[in-house]
């Protein structure tokens, strides 16, 4: 008999910690951000440490190799894509697929839609960019990705050469010097200003030519 | 004929003395030690035991010369550049305090803003009466400690009274961006100062008295080891390890094998570097400079490459 209650009070234990474990997790919002240039421990870390500012955040998760970052955060606080993405630019890393699913089970990413490109109107450019380091690729690659009419954009960390494909009808090489200096990187023609520089995580902090 | 008997022994004097002139010697690459799933950022010795911290994993993890993990400690957050060592501080272990009388590893945790110390499997962590930012290394001799705090750009310093602290963000002399790795000796305080891409010095009142690496392009300096006769310093980026001798000047470069450095210290005659991203230990062995090579081994630029 004694031993028939105890199971019963176990069972009974498992079944409450079980329910009052999913209604924690139904209370919050899962976030999961893509993120490039985790390269140095030390920067990815202190990605890590910013978003443990938020309160309320709980398991807060960093793969370095891959970039994946995940953490859950209040469904009542209604935490927003743009805050997210904002944090993570804040913190000097570039946001690539962040997607939420919401207490409810509602999702949302920050997908964009690709705009086709006219593979007859591409032209390759070149451009010099002030870098230094894996996280200064990511950033000036997705930075200029990112603009209309680019088909590809590579940066060399060794050389500072940035190749492009692009539609020069919807993008000027112009307009991508002006992307990338809005980005912290300076290029011949266009400087960051020091402020975007200065913001900049600590092994992006490339020497400036005057 | 008595002349020259006793010629014979002088001559012979004079070869072997020549023989025993002592030649010059340098690191030279021996081997990489795969580490199965551990990413390190730090290295510590105890005896002959190597400890490193796995940043990515959260752990401690001691290792032999194979690279086998003989034993893992789990649950840091972040740990960083560790350190061995014995001094009388105040420790708790969030119900009681006591004093620290015994041999421990010092384990910064860049996660958790503290100084946990480990003897056995037992857990405490160090009392310090100011708020730590990222502390990323330690170092502890005799009853000193240093500590270098990232995101603060400090070291703070417990001189065996007192704890002080100095440094601030900048370029300038005595200035940090983002310190990450500290080892006090003797006499002095070294710092790798990663970001401004330099190693610094200072007295143990946190007096600035030399700066070294600025003219060899460092990309993030990211650990520091000093020895009795030589300065290591880690180049993240450009993976490589900087030797330096006590007067600043660059002795040897070493490039073999060397991939994303982020520690470096000395077992006997070997050297050991942590490879953090692949995971890997790279041991290096001091050995006689080889003459066929002299031209080339003299030039610091140059490591010897023919082993």
């Amino acid at each position: 008999m004694k031993n028939t209650i105890f199971i019963a009070t176990i069972i009974f234990g498992l079944f409450a910690f079980a329910k009052a474990d999913a209604q924690t997790k139904k209370d919050r919002d899962q976030f999961e951000v893509q993120v490039d240039g985790l390269g140095c421990p030390f920067c990815a870390y202190g990605l890590e440490k910013k978003f443990k500012e938020f309160k309320g955040i709980k398991d807060v998760k960093i793969e370095i190799e891959t970039g994946d970052f995940s953490f859950s955060y209040p469904a009542s606080k209604n935490l927003t894509m743009d805050a997210v993405v904002e944090q993570v630019k804040k913190a000097g890393y570039t946001p690539n697929l962040a997607t939420i699913t919401r207490a409810n089970g509602a999702v949302e990413t920050n997908a964009k839609e690709t705009v086709a490109i006219k593979q007859g109107n591409l032209t390759n450019s070149e451009l010099y960019v002030n870098g230094k380091c894996g996280m200064c690729k990511a950033r000036i690659e997705k930075t200029v990705s990112d603009l209309p009419g680019v088909a590809s954009a590579t940066w060399d960390v060794k050389t500072g050469m940035l190749t492009l494909e692009h539609d020069t009808s919807l993008t000027t090489k112009k307009a991508v010097a002006n992307a990338v200096a809005n980005a912290g990187h300076d290029t011949k023609t266009v400087k960051s200003d020091d402020a975007t520089y200065d913001a900049l995580p600590a092994c992006c902090h490339y020497k400036r030519t005057k | 004929m008595k002349k020259f008997l006793y010629l014979i022994p002088i001559v012979i004097g004079i070869i072997s003395c020549e023989e025993k002139e002592t030649v010059p010697q340098e690191w030279q690459f021996e081997k990489v030690v795969e580490l199965d799933g551990v990413n390190p950022i730090g290295v510590a010795l105890d005896g002959n035991d190597i400890f490193l911290s796995d940043g990515d994993h959260n752990r401690i993890v001691k290792v032999d010369l194979d690279g086998e993990i003989l034993f893992s400690m789990e649950n840091f957050e972040r740990p960083m550049h560790i350190d061995f060592g014995e001094a009388d501080m105040e420790i708790t272990d969030k119900i009681s305090t006591s004093i620290l009388k015994e041999r421990a590893l010092f384990i910064p945790e860049y996660g958790r803003d503290s100084i946990a110390i480990m003897r056995d499997n037992k857990r405490d962590y160090l009392i310090i009466n100011d708020s730590l930012d990222a502390p990323a290394g330690i170092s502890v001799y005799d009853n000193e400690i240093a500590i270098a705090d990232f995101y603060t750009n400090r070291i703070l310093y417990y001189n065996g009274s007192e704890w002080i602290n100095f440094g601030k963000e900048g370029k300038a002399a005595g200035d940090f961006y983002y310190p990450t790795d500290v080892q006090i000796t003797v006499d002095n305080i070294f710092v790798a100062d990663a970001y401004n891409n330099r190693g610094q010095v200072f007295d143990k009142t946190g007096r600035f008295l030399a700066q070294f690496g600025k003219d060899e392009n460092f990309n993030a300096a990211t650990g520091i080891y000093v020895s009795d006769n030589e300065i290591f310093l880690t180049d993240f980026e450009n993976n490589r390890v900087v030797v330096f001798g006590k007067d600043y000047t660059v002795k040897q470069i070493l490039k073999t094998n060397i991939d994303k450095p982020t520690d470096v210290i000395v077992l006997d005659q070997q050297l050991l570097i942590t490879n953090y991203r692949k995971g890997e230990l790279v041991i290096f062995k001091l050995g006689d400079k080889l003459i066929k090579e002299k031209s080339k081994s003299e030039d610091p630029e140059h490591e010897n490459h023919n082993h």
